[in-house]
Protein backbone atom coordinates (compact mmCIF):
# COMPACT_ATOMS: atom_id res chain seq x y z
CA UNK A 1 0.00 0.00 0.00
CA UNK A 2 2.33 2.15 1.30
CA UNK A 3 4.99 1.72 -1.32
CA UNK A 4 2.47 1.90 -4.25
CA UNK A 5 1.62 5.22 -3.29
CA UNK A 6 4.68 6.07 -2.98
CA UNK A 7 6.12 4.55 -7.35
CA UNK A 8 2.57 6.30 -8.01
CA UNK A 9 4.46 9.89 -6.43
CA UNK A 10 8.03 8.97 -8.22
CA UNK A 11 5.59 8.58 -11.36
CA UNK A 12 4.00 11.46 -10.66
CA UNK A 13 7.34 13.77 -10.48
CA UNK A 14 8.64 11.79 -13.70
CA UNK A 15 6.02 13.39 -15.81
CA UNK A 16 6.26 16.16 -14.35
CA UNK A 17 10.07 16.62 -15.28
CA UNK A 18 9.21 15.11 -18.99
CA UNK A 19 6.75 17.36 -19.45
CA UNK A 20 8.86 20.33 -17.77
CA UNK A 21 12.03 19.12 -20.42
CA UNK A 22 9.28 18.94 -23.27
CA UNK A 23 8.20 22.19 -22.66
CA UNK A 24 11.58 23.43 -22.52
CA UNK A 25 12.40 21.90 -26.01
CA UNK A 26 9.75 23.96 -27.23
CA UNK A 27 11.04 27.25 -26.16
CA UNK A 28 14.49 26.49 -26.97
CA UNK A 29 13.13 25.44 -30.31
CA UNK A 30 10.94 28.40 -30.85
CA UNK A 31 13.79 30.76 -30.11
CA UNK A 32 16.01 28.98 -32.77
CA UNK A 33 13.08 29.33 -35.16
CA UNK A 34 12.81 33.07 -34.21
CA UNK A 35 16.80 33.22 -35.11
CA UNK A 36 16.96 31.88 -37.80
CA UNK A 37 13.71 33.47 -39.34
CA UNK A 38 15.21 36.86 -38.56
CA UNK A 39 18.51 36.17 -39.71
CA UNK A 40 17.60 34.72 -42.98
CA UNK A 41 14.89 38.26 -43.49
CA UNK A 42 17.24 40.49 -42.39
CA UNK A 43 20.56 39.06 -44.19
CA UNK A 44 20.23 40.68 -47.77
CA UNK A 45 19.06 44.13 -46.13
CA UNK A 46 22.06 43.98 -43.58
CA UNK A 47 24.46 42.56 -46.55
CA UNK A 48 22.85 46.30 -48.47
CA UNK A 49 24.02 47.74 -45.98
CA UNK A 50 27.70 46.67 -45.34
CA UNK A 51 28.49 46.91 -49.25
CA UNK A 52 27.27 50.99 -49.18
CA UNK A 53 29.60 50.95 -46.22
CA UNK A 54 32.82 49.42 -48.82
CA UNK A 55 35.58 51.09 -50.35
CA UNK A 56 35.98 50.54 -54.01
CA UNK A 57 39.46 48.48 -53.04
CA UNK A 58 37.15 46.38 -50.22
CA UNK A 59 34.51 45.27 -53.42
CA UNK A 60 36.85 43.84 -55.99
CA UNK A 61 38.75 41.72 -53.43
CA UNK A 62 38.40 37.85 -53.84
CA UNK A 63 37.58 36.24 -51.77
CA UNK A 64 34.88 38.62 -51.14
CA UNK A 65 34.67 40.47 -48.20
CA UNK A 66 31.77 40.37 -45.34
CA UNK A 67 32.24 43.70 -43.50
CA UNK A 68 34.10 46.54 -44.45
CA UNK A 69 37.56 47.66 -42.76
CA UNK A 70 36.73 50.90 -42.61
CA UNK A 71 32.83 51.47 -43.02
CA UNK A 72 32.64 54.70 -44.90
CA UNK A 73 29.56 56.85 -45.96
CA UNK A 74 31.63 58.32 -49.65
CA UNK A 75 29.34 55.96 -51.59
CA UNK A 76 26.33 58.30 -50.09
CA UNK A 77 27.36 61.55 -51.66
CA UNK A 78 28.53 59.72 -54.89
CA UNK A 79 25.08 58.53 -55.78
CA UNK A 80 24.06 61.57 -55.46
CA UNK A 81 26.59 63.25 -58.37
CA UNK A 82 26.43 60.60 -60.75
CA UNK A 83 22.65 60.84 -61.40
CA UNK A 84 20.34 63.55 -60.30
CA UNK A 85 19.20 61.51 -56.99
CA UNK A 86 18.22 64.00 -54.84
CA UNK A 87 16.08 65.09 -58.37
CA UNK A 88 14.30 61.73 -58.16
CA UNK A 89 14.08 61.65 -54.83
CA UNK A 90 11.51 64.87 -54.71
CA UNK A 91 9.68 63.76 -57.55
CA UNK A 92 8.99 60.52 -55.80
CA UNK A 93 7.57 62.35 -52.93
CA UNK A 94 5.47 64.79 -54.92
CA UNK A 95 4.10 61.93 -56.91
CA UNK A 96 3.47 59.21 -53.60
CA UNK A 97 2.17 62.18 -51.65
CA UNK A 98 -0.05 63.71 -53.85
CA UNK A 99 -1.62 60.32 -55.22
CA UNK A 100 -2.19 59.44 -51.38
CA UNK A 101 -3.81 62.17 -49.94
CA UNK A 102 -5.97 61.64 -53.44
CA UNK A 103 -6.58 58.41 -52.54
CA UNK A 104 -7.33 58.58 -49.15
CA UNK A 105 -9.65 61.45 -50.12
CA UNK A 106 -11.97 59.74 -52.77
CA UNK A 107 -11.84 56.00 -51.48
CA UNK A 108 -13.22 58.08 -48.28
CA UNK A 109 -16.03 59.64 -49.86
CA UNK A 110 -16.93 56.63 -52.00
CA UNK A 111 -16.23 54.73 -49.02
CA UNK A 112 -19.29 56.15 -47.00
CA UNK A 113 -21.96 55.87 -50.16
CA UNK A 114 -21.44 51.94 -50.08
CA UNK A 115 -21.65 51.73 -46.32
CA UNK A 116 -24.47 54.19 -45.79
CA UNK A 117 -26.81 54.80 -48.07
CA UNK A 118 -29.19 52.72 -50.31
CA UNK A 119 -30.01 53.17 -54.22
CA UNK A 120 -31.18 50.45 -56.27
CA UNK A 121 -27.93 49.12 -58.04
CA UNK A 122 -26.29 50.06 -55.16
CA UNK A 123 -23.92 46.76 -54.47
CA UNK A 124 -23.39 46.11 -58.40
CA UNK A 125 -21.88 49.19 -58.65
CA UNK A 126 -19.66 48.25 -55.23
CA UNK A 127 -18.47 44.66 -56.41
CA UNK A 128 -17.83 46.53 -60.13
CA UNK A 129 -15.63 48.60 -58.19
CA UNK A 130 -13.94 45.72 -55.90
CA UNK A 131 -13.57 43.88 -59.55
CA UNK A 132 -10.89 46.59 -60.80
CA UNK A 133 -8.53 45.72 -58.06
CA UNK A 134 -8.07 42.03 -59.20
CA UNK A 135 -7.20 43.88 -62.87
CA UNK A 136 -3.32 43.90 -63.65
CA UNK A 137 -1.13 47.14 -64.48
CA UNK A 138 -0.01 45.30 -67.82
CA UNK A 139 -3.82 44.41 -68.89
CA UNK A 140 -4.58 48.72 -69.61
CA UNK A 141 -1.20 49.71 -69.92
CA UNK A 142 -1.23 50.45 -73.70
CA UNK A 143 -4.60 52.38 -74.16
CA UNK A 144 -3.51 54.41 -70.95
CA UNK A 145 -0.29 55.25 -72.48
CA UNK A 146 -2.12 56.76 -75.53
CA UNK A 147 -4.96 58.57 -73.33
CA UNK A 148 -1.97 59.74 -71.24
CA UNK A 149 -0.18 60.99 -74.65
CA UNK A 150 -3.68 62.09 -75.91
CA UNK A 151 -3.47 64.21 -73.27
CA UNK A 152 -0.03 65.62 -74.23
CA UNK A 153 0.96 64.35 -70.30
CA UNK A 154 3.86 62.04 -71.06
CA UNK A 155 6.96 62.53 -69.00
CA UNK A 156 5.23 65.10 -66.67
CA UNK A 157 3.81 64.53 -62.87
CA UNK A 158 0.17 64.42 -63.57
CA UNK A 159 0.69 61.64 -66.58
CA UNK A 160 2.06 59.68 -63.62
CA UNK A 161 -0.48 60.85 -60.88
CA UNK A 162 -3.60 61.02 -62.97
CA UNK A 163 -4.51 56.90 -63.01
CA UNK A 164 -3.83 56.56 -59.76
CA UNK A 165 -5.76 59.23 -57.72
CA UNK A 166 -8.29 56.67 -56.37
CA UNK A 167 -8.27 52.61 -56.28
CA UNK A 168 -10.57 50.11 -55.15
CA UNK A 169 -8.66 48.36 -52.33
CA UNK A 170 -9.16 51.71 -50.73
CA UNK A 171 -12.90 52.44 -51.26
CA UNK A 172 -12.79 48.31 -49.74
CA UNK A 173 -11.29 49.79 -46.84
CA UNK A 174 -13.13 52.94 -45.88
CA UNK A 175 -16.29 50.62 -46.79
CA UNK A 176 -15.56 48.21 -44.05
CA UNK A 177 -14.61 50.94 -41.18
CA UNK A 178 -17.48 53.15 -42.10
CA UNK A 179 -20.16 50.68 -41.57
CA UNK A 180 -18.98 49.94 -38.09
CA UNK A 181 -20.10 53.70 -37.31
CA UNK A 182 -23.31 53.43 -35.62
CA UNK A 183 -26.01 54.99 -37.85
CA UNK A 184 -27.58 56.82 -34.23
CA UNK A 185 -24.47 59.29 -34.64
CA UNK A 186 -25.15 60.04 -37.92
CA UNK A 187 -28.66 60.67 -38.00
CA UNK A 188 -27.96 62.45 -34.32
CA UNK A 189 -26.19 64.47 -36.29
CA UNK A 190 -28.80 65.46 -38.88
CA UNK A 191 -30.91 66.17 -36.80
CA UNK A 192 -29.07 68.66 -36.02
CA UNK A 193 -29.05 70.07 -38.71
CA UNK A 194 -25.83 68.69 -40.17
CA UNK A 195 -25.38 68.50 -44.25
CA UNK A 196 -24.00 65.04 -45.25
CA UNK A 197 -20.81 66.76 -46.32
CA UNK A 198 -20.58 67.49 -42.64
CA UNK A 199 -21.82 64.44 -41.40
CA UNK A 200 -18.89 62.74 -43.32
CA UNK A 201 -16.24 65.19 -42.64
CA UNK A 202 -16.94 65.98 -38.85
CA UNK A 203 -18.81 62.99 -37.77
CA UNK A 204 -17.13 60.22 -39.41
CA UNK A 205 -13.52 60.72 -40.80
CA UNK A 206 -12.32 61.57 -37.02
CA UNK A 207 -13.24 58.05 -36.41
CA UNK A 208 -11.01 56.90 -39.08
CA UNK A 209 -8.16 57.36 -37.98
CA UNK A 210 -7.03 53.42 -37.68
CA UNK A 211 -8.15 53.00 -41.28
CA UNK A 212 -6.65 56.47 -42.78
CA UNK A 213 -3.11 55.17 -40.98
CA UNK A 214 -3.61 51.75 -43.20
CA UNK A 215 -4.53 53.09 -46.49
CA UNK A 216 -1.65 55.78 -46.08
CA UNK A 217 0.57 53.50 -45.64
CA UNK A 218 -0.18 51.04 -48.09
CA UNK A 219 -1.34 53.93 -50.70
CA UNK A 220 2.41 55.45 -50.34
CA UNK A 221 4.00 51.96 -50.03
CA UNK A 222 2.62 51.05 -53.29
CA UNK A 223 2.73 54.47 -55.05
CA UNK A 224 7.00 54.45 -53.98
CA UNK A 225 7.97 51.19 -54.94
CA UNK A 226 5.61 51.38 -58.46
CA UNK A 227 7.55 50.94 -61.59
CA UNK A 228 5.98 49.83 -64.26
CA UNK A 229 3.85 53.11 -64.92
CA UNK A 230 6.57 55.15 -64.23
CA UNK A 231 8.37 53.31 -66.50
CA UNK A 232 6.04 53.77 -69.50
CA UNK A 233 5.06 57.06 -69.06
CA UNK A 234 8.21 59.32 -67.67
CA UNK A 235 11.70 59.51 -69.90
CA UNK A 236 13.38 62.19 -69.02
CA UNK A 237 16.20 61.74 -66.45
CA UNK A 238 15.62 64.89 -64.34
CA UNK A 239 11.36 63.58 -64.42
CA UNK A 240 12.54 59.64 -63.17
CA UNK A 241 11.57 58.71 -60.06
CA UNK A 242 13.36 56.77 -57.18
CA UNK A 243 12.79 53.46 -58.46
CA UNK A 244 13.59 54.35 -62.13
CA UNK A 245 16.84 56.08 -61.21
CA UNK A 246 17.88 52.89 -59.22
CA UNK A 247 16.90 51.03 -62.38
CA UNK A 248 19.46 53.49 -64.32
CA UNK A 249 22.20 53.60 -61.94
CA UNK A 250 22.21 49.54 -62.13
CA UNK A 251 23.03 49.60 -65.74
CA UNK A 252 25.65 52.98 -65.36
CA UNK A 253 26.93 51.11 -62.90
CA UNK A 254 27.45 47.70 -64.16
CA UNK A 255 31.46 47.39 -62.45
CA UNK A 256 31.64 45.83 -59.58
CA UNK A 257 33.81 48.75 -57.75
CA UNK A 258 30.42 50.83 -58.68
CA UNK A 259 28.58 47.93 -55.96
CA UNK A 260 28.90 50.47 -52.98
CA UNK A 261 27.30 53.31 -55.01
CA UNK A 262 24.48 51.39 -56.27
CA UNK A 263 23.42 49.45 -52.56
CA UNK A 264 23.78 53.49 -51.20
CA UNK A 265 21.33 54.28 -53.56
CA UNK A 266 18.97 51.44 -52.31
CA UNK A 267 19.09 52.14 -48.97
CA UNK A 268 18.07 55.43 -49.04
CA UNK A 269 15.28 54.36 -51.11
CA UNK A 270 13.63 52.34 -48.12
CA UNK A 271 14.25 55.20 -45.74
CA UNK A 272 10.45 56.79 -46.78
CA UNK A 273 9.10 53.55 -46.20
CA UNK A 274 10.54 52.72 -42.99
CA UNK A 275 9.81 55.66 -41.33
CA UNK A 276 5.98 55.47 -42.21
CA UNK A 277 6.09 52.23 -40.91
CA UNK A 278 7.25 53.29 -38.03
CA UNK A 279 4.77 55.95 -37.42
CA UNK A 280 1.99 53.99 -38.27
CA UNK A 281 2.24 50.07 -37.62
CA UNK A 282 0.87 50.67 -34.18
CA UNK A 283 -2.30 50.78 -36.35
CA UNK A 284 -1.89 48.36 -38.82
CA UNK A 285 -2.42 44.93 -37.59
CA UNK A 286 -6.34 46.68 -36.22
CA UNK A 287 -6.60 47.83 -39.64
CA UNK A 288 -5.67 44.86 -41.36
CA UNK A 289 -8.12 43.15 -39.20
CA UNK A 290 -10.78 45.48 -39.93
CA UNK A 291 -11.03 44.80 -43.71
CA UNK A 292 -13.05 41.48 -43.38
CA UNK A 293 -10.81 39.14 -44.08
CA UNK A 294 -11.44 37.05 -41.26
CA UNK A 295 -11.80 33.25 -40.40
CA UNK B 1 -31.82 64.22 -51.59
CA UNK B 2 -29.56 61.34 -50.67
CA UNK B 3 -29.09 60.51 -54.35
CA UNK B 4 -27.34 64.00 -55.38
CA UNK B 5 -25.19 63.16 -52.50
CA UNK B 6 -24.22 59.77 -53.52
CA UNK B 7 -23.53 61.50 -56.67
CA UNK B 8 -21.26 64.41 -55.43
CA UNK B 9 -19.57 61.71 -53.32
CA UNK B 10 -19.37 58.32 -55.61
CA UNK B 11 -18.08 60.83 -58.73
CA UNK B 12 -14.45 61.42 -57.67
CA UNK B 13 -13.71 58.02 -56.75
CA UNK B 14 -15.85 55.76 -59.06
CA UNK B 15 -15.37 58.05 -61.95
CA UNK B 16 -11.49 58.09 -61.85
CA UNK B 17 -11.66 54.33 -61.59
CA UNK B 18 -14.39 53.79 -64.80
CA UNK B 19 -11.97 56.34 -66.83
CA UNK B 20 -8.86 55.05 -65.57
CA UNK B 21 -9.13 51.32 -65.77
CA UNK B 22 -12.66 50.29 -66.99
CA UNK B 23 -12.57 52.44 -70.17
CA UNK B 24 -8.95 51.13 -70.91
CA UNK B 25 -9.91 47.58 -70.42
CA UNK B 26 -12.61 48.23 -72.89
CA UNK B 27 -9.56 49.56 -74.89
CA UNK B 28 -7.47 46.89 -75.11
CA UNK B 29 -10.34 44.45 -76.11
CA UNK B 30 -10.82 46.01 -79.02
CA UNK B 31 -7.24 47.38 -80.01
CA UNK B 32 -6.67 43.42 -79.65
CA UNK B 33 -8.77 42.82 -82.36
CA UNK B 34 -6.98 45.40 -84.88
CA UNK B 35 -3.29 45.31 -86.39
CA UNK B 36 -1.92 48.41 -85.06
CA UNK B 37 1.35 49.97 -84.81
CA UNK B 38 1.99 51.58 -81.58
CA UNK B 39 3.99 54.74 -83.67
CA UNK B 40 1.16 55.26 -85.86
CA UNK B 41 -1.59 57.26 -85.35
CA UNK B 42 -5.37 55.18 -84.61
CA UNK B 43 -6.88 56.38 -87.99
CA UNK B 44 -4.27 53.29 -89.17
CA UNK B 45 -5.75 50.59 -87.31
CA UNK B 46 -6.78 47.75 -89.62
CA UNK B 47 -9.56 45.46 -88.20
CA UNK B 48 -8.84 41.47 -88.39
CA UNK B 49 -11.04 39.91 -86.26
CA UNK B 50 -9.14 37.42 -84.11
CA UNK B 51 -6.15 36.83 -85.88
CA UNK B 52 -3.86 38.53 -83.24
CA UNK B 53 -5.38 36.11 -80.79
CA UNK B 54 -4.53 32.96 -83.48
CA UNK B 55 -1.08 34.45 -83.68
CA UNK B 56 -0.41 34.91 -80.21
CA UNK B 57 -1.30 31.53 -79.19
CA UNK B 58 0.62 29.50 -81.73
CA UNK B 59 3.81 31.89 -80.56
CA UNK B 60 6.29 29.64 -78.96
CA UNK B 61 7.55 32.50 -76.98
CA UNK B 62 4.14 33.52 -75.98
CA UNK B 63 3.51 29.71 -74.79
CA UNK B 64 6.96 29.70 -73.13
CA UNK B 65 5.54 32.90 -70.96
CA UNK B 66 2.53 31.42 -70.17
CA UNK B 67 4.16 28.25 -68.93
CA UNK B 68 6.86 30.22 -66.68
CA UNK B 69 4.41 32.49 -65.36
CA UNK B 70 1.93 29.87 -64.20
CA UNK B 71 5.35 28.23 -63.07
CA UNK B 72 6.23 31.13 -61.07
CA UNK B 73 2.83 31.97 -59.54
CA UNK B 74 1.99 28.36 -58.71
CA UNK B 75 5.12 27.50 -57.14
CA UNK B 76 5.62 30.60 -55.43
CA UNK B 77 2.04 30.03 -53.88
CA UNK B 78 2.65 26.18 -52.90
CA UNK B 79 5.44 27.77 -51.14
CA UNK B 80 4.47 30.95 -49.57
CA UNK B 81 0.74 30.28 -48.47
CA UNK B 82 2.06 26.93 -45.36
CA UNK B 83 5.19 29.15 -44.50
CA UNK B 84 2.90 32.04 -44.26
CA UNK B 85 0.36 29.77 -41.89
CA UNK B 86 3.25 28.18 -39.79
CA UNK B 87 4.80 31.83 -38.57
CA UNK B 88 1.17 33.34 -38.90
CA UNK B 89 0.50 30.75 -36.12
CA UNK B 90 3.80 30.87 -34.33
CA UNK B 91 4.05 34.62 -34.18
CA UNK B 92 0.37 34.80 -32.57
CA UNK B 93 0.94 32.68 -29.60
CA UNK B 94 1.59 35.47 -26.94
CA UNK B 95 4.13 33.05 -25.25
CA UNK B 96 7.31 33.90 -26.84
CA UNK B 97 9.60 37.28 -26.54
CA UNK B 98 11.20 39.28 -29.05
CA UNK B 99 7.50 38.44 -31.38
CA UNK B 100 6.92 41.96 -32.13
CA UNK B 101 10.42 42.74 -33.21
CA UNK B 102 9.94 39.44 -36.38
CA UNK B 103 6.70 40.37 -36.82
CA UNK B 104 8.13 43.80 -38.20
CA UNK B 105 11.35 42.32 -39.40
CA UNK B 106 9.17 40.21 -41.59
CA UNK B 107 7.31 42.78 -43.00
CA UNK B 108 9.74 44.84 -43.64
CA UNK B 109 10.97 43.06 -46.65
CA UNK B 110 7.70 44.01 -48.29
CA UNK B 111 8.63 48.08 -47.83
CA UNK B 112 11.46 47.57 -50.35
CA UNK B 113 10.61 48.58 -53.60
CA UNK B 114 10.75 45.46 -55.44
CA UNK B 115 13.57 47.22 -57.76
CA UNK B 116 15.52 47.84 -54.91
CA UNK B 117 15.06 44.33 -53.86
CA UNK B 118 16.67 42.46 -57.14
CA UNK B 119 19.40 44.64 -57.70
CA UNK B 120 20.89 43.36 -54.22
CA UNK B 121 19.41 40.02 -54.59
CA UNK B 122 21.35 40.05 -58.40
CA UNK B 123 24.65 40.82 -56.21
CA UNK B 124 23.97 38.22 -53.89
CA UNK B 125 23.55 35.73 -56.85
CA UNK B 126 26.75 37.21 -58.20
CA UNK B 127 28.72 33.99 -59.49
CA UNK B 128 32.29 35.10 -58.92
CA UNK B 129 31.43 37.69 -55.94
CA UNK B 130 28.76 37.26 -54.75
CA UNK B 131 27.76 35.98 -50.67
CA UNK B 132 25.76 32.98 -51.67
CA UNK B 133 28.37 30.99 -53.82
CA UNK B 134 30.41 32.10 -50.77
CA UNK B 135 27.77 30.01 -48.04
CA UNK B 136 27.87 27.31 -50.33
CA UNK B 137 31.57 26.77 -50.84
CA UNK B 138 32.05 27.29 -47.00
CA UNK B 139 29.62 24.33 -46.97
CA UNK B 140 31.95 22.86 -49.14
CA UNK B 141 28.92 22.57 -52.03
CA UNK B 142 29.78 23.11 -55.46
CA UNK B 143 29.00 27.36 -56.77
CA UNK B 144 25.24 27.58 -58.67
CA UNK B 145 25.32 29.59 -61.80
CA UNK B 146 21.56 31.26 -60.02
CA UNK B 147 20.16 33.62 -62.96
CA UNK B 148 22.84 32.86 -65.32
CA UNK B 149 21.24 29.37 -66.35
CA UNK B 150 18.43 28.20 -67.96
CA UNK B 151 17.87 25.83 -65.41
CA UNK B 152 17.83 27.82 -62.29
CA UNK B 153 17.38 31.40 -63.74
CA UNK B 154 13.61 30.56 -62.47
CA UNK B 155 14.19 29.29 -59.22
CA UNK B 156 16.54 31.92 -58.30
CA UNK B 157 13.30 34.76 -58.94
CA UNK B 158 11.11 32.29 -57.06
CA UNK B 159 12.82 32.68 -54.18
CA UNK B 160 13.64 36.07 -54.09
CA UNK B 161 9.57 36.41 -54.27
CA UNK B 162 9.25 34.07 -51.67
CA UNK B 163 12.05 36.17 -49.58
CA UNK B 164 10.32 39.90 -49.98
CA UNK B 165 6.37 38.56 -49.84
CA UNK B 166 6.53 35.55 -46.98
CA UNK B 167 6.11 38.73 -44.46
CA UNK B 168 3.34 40.57 -45.50
CA UNK B 169 1.00 37.42 -46.27
CA UNK B 170 2.23 36.31 -42.78
CA UNK B 171 0.49 39.92 -41.54
CA UNK B 172 -2.51 39.10 -43.25
CA UNK B 173 -2.55 35.49 -41.74
CA UNK B 174 -1.91 37.25 -38.07
CA UNK B 175 -5.01 40.06 -38.67
CA UNK B 176 -6.76 36.43 -39.67
CA UNK B 177 -6.03 35.29 -36.67
CA UNK B 178 -6.62 38.03 -34.12
CA UNK B 179 -10.82 37.43 -35.69
CA UNK B 180 -10.63 34.03 -34.15
CA UNK B 181 -12.65 34.05 -30.66
CA UNK B 182 -10.66 32.75 -28.01
CA UNK B 183 -12.85 30.51 -26.52
CA UNK B 184 -12.63 27.88 -29.58
CA UNK B 185 -9.18 27.70 -28.05
CA UNK B 186 -10.32 27.60 -24.35
CA UNK B 187 -12.74 24.73 -25.43
CA UNK B 188 -10.86 22.51 -27.93
CA UNK B 189 -8.45 22.60 -24.39
CA UNK B 190 -10.79 21.43 -22.14
CA UNK B 191 -11.07 18.49 -24.67
CA UNK B 192 -7.50 17.50 -24.72
CA UNK B 193 -6.52 19.19 -27.86
CA UNK B 194 -2.93 20.59 -28.61
CA UNK B 195 -1.30 22.50 -30.20
CA UNK B 196 -1.25 20.46 -33.20
CA UNK B 197 -5.20 19.38 -32.68
CA UNK B 198 -5.96 23.21 -32.36
CA UNK B 199 -4.56 23.67 -35.18
CA UNK B 200 -6.19 21.18 -37.37
CA UNK B 201 -9.41 21.52 -35.78
CA UNK B 202 -9.86 24.88 -34.74
CA UNK B 203 -7.33 27.10 -36.61
CA UNK B 204 -7.01 26.15 -40.36
CA UNK B 205 -10.87 25.42 -40.48
CA UNK B 206 -11.18 29.14 -39.62
CA UNK B 207 -8.27 30.75 -41.02
CA UNK B 208 -10.14 29.38 -44.46
CA UNK B 209 -11.12 32.74 -45.70
CA UNK B 210 -7.99 34.24 -45.06
CA UNK B 211 -6.36 31.61 -46.67
CA UNK B 212 -8.43 32.31 -49.63
CA UNK B 213 -7.54 36.05 -50.13
CA UNK B 214 -4.06 35.21 -49.33
CA UNK B 215 -4.17 32.69 -52.39
CA UNK B 216 -5.67 35.29 -54.65
CA UNK B 217 -3.81 38.27 -53.68
CA UNK B 218 -0.66 35.91 -54.12
CA UNK B 219 -1.82 34.70 -57.11
CA UNK B 220 -2.47 38.09 -58.64
CA UNK B 221 0.66 39.21 -57.80
CA UNK B 222 2.31 36.36 -59.02
CA UNK B 223 0.94 36.29 -62.30
CA UNK B 224 2.02 40.02 -63.19
CA UNK B 225 5.83 39.62 -62.17
CA UNK B 226 7.38 42.64 -63.95
CA UNK B 227 10.30 44.36 -61.90
CA UNK B 228 12.49 41.17 -61.23
CA UNK B 229 12.98 40.12 -64.69
CA UNK B 230 13.44 43.88 -66.05
CA UNK B 231 15.85 44.15 -63.90
CA UNK B 232 17.82 40.86 -63.39
CA UNK B 233 17.14 38.63 -66.50
CA UNK B 234 15.37 40.55 -69.52
CA UNK B 235 13.85 37.56 -69.51
CA UNK B 236 16.88 35.07 -70.19
CA UNK B 237 18.79 33.13 -69.96
CA UNK B 238 16.96 31.78 -73.46
CA UNK B 239 13.25 33.29 -72.50
CA UNK B 240 13.99 30.78 -69.36
CA UNK B 241 12.62 33.77 -67.23
CA UNK B 242 10.22 35.38 -70.08
CA UNK B 243 6.68 36.42 -68.11
CA UNK B 244 3.75 37.25 -69.41
CA UNK B 245 4.01 40.93 -68.12
CA UNK B 246 7.06 41.17 -69.55
CA UNK B 247 6.61 40.12 -73.03
CA UNK B 248 3.40 42.24 -73.08
CA UNK B 249 5.54 44.91 -72.22
CA UNK B 250 8.17 44.26 -74.61
CA UNK B 251 5.58 43.46 -77.61
CA UNK B 252 4.10 46.55 -77.35
CA UNK B 253 6.37 49.15 -75.79
CA UNK B 254 9.82 47.24 -77.93
CA UNK B 255 8.24 46.19 -81.05
CA UNK B 256 5.20 48.51 -81.34
CA UNK B 257 2.76 45.31 -81.54
CA UNK B 258 -0.06 46.37 -79.98
CA UNK B 259 -2.90 44.84 -81.39
CA UNK B 260 -0.79 41.66 -80.78
CA UNK B 261 0.26 42.63 -76.84
CA UNK B 262 -3.22 43.32 -76.09
CA UNK B 263 -4.56 40.16 -77.11
CA UNK B 264 -1.93 38.75 -74.85
CA UNK B 265 -3.49 41.21 -71.91
CA UNK B 266 -7.12 40.12 -72.69
CA UNK B 267 -5.92 36.32 -72.04
CA UNK B 268 -4.35 37.27 -69.00
CA UNK B 269 -7.49 38.98 -68.05
CA UNK B 270 -9.83 35.92 -68.96
CA UNK B 271 -6.99 33.50 -66.82
CA UNK B 272 -7.86 35.59 -64.07
CA UNK B 273 -11.51 35.92 -64.88
CA UNK B 274 -11.39 32.27 -64.17
CA UNK B 275 -9.34 31.50 -61.59
CA UNK B 276 -10.27 34.41 -59.45
CA UNK B 277 -14.18 34.05 -59.16
CA UNK B 278 -13.67 30.25 -58.68
CA UNK B 279 -11.16 30.89 -55.32
CA UNK B 280 -14.36 32.90 -54.29
CA UNK B 281 -16.74 30.60 -54.60
CA UNK B 282 -14.93 27.40 -52.81
CA UNK B 283 -14.42 30.04 -50.01
CA UNK B 284 -18.08 30.53 -49.77
CA UNK B 285 -18.68 27.18 -49.77
CA UNK B 286 -18.78 25.91 -46.15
Amino acid sequence: MHRRKRSATREFVATQRRARFSRLTLVVGQYILLTVASFVALFPLLWMVASSLKTPAELQVLPPVWLPAHPNLDAFGTVFSVIPYGQAFLNSFVIAAGDTVAIVLTSIMAGFVFAKYQFRGRDLLFYAVLATMFVPTIVTLVPLFHVIQAMDLVDSYPGVMLPQLANAFGIFLMRQFIRGVPDELLDAARVDGASEWTVLWRIISPLLVPAVATLVLFAFVYQWNSFLWPLTILQSQDKFTVVLAMSRLLSYTSSIQFQNVVMAGAVISILPNTILFLFLQRFFIAGLAQTGIKG
Amino acid sequence: MQLLWSGVFLVPGVGLIAVFVVVPILLTAWISLHQWSMYTPLTQMQFVGLANYQEVLSDPTFQQALLNTFIYSGVSIVLTVPLAVFFGIFLYRPAIRGRTALRMVLFSTYMVPTVAVAIVWGYLYSPLYGPFNEILSFLGLPSQPWLGSTSEAMVSLIILNLWQTLGYYTVLVLAGLTQIPQDYYDASAIDGAGLLGQTRYVTLPLLRRTLTFVVIIAGINTLQVFDPVYVLTQGGPVNSTNVLTYDIYQTAFQFGRAGAASAMAVLLLIVLAIVVPALLHVARED
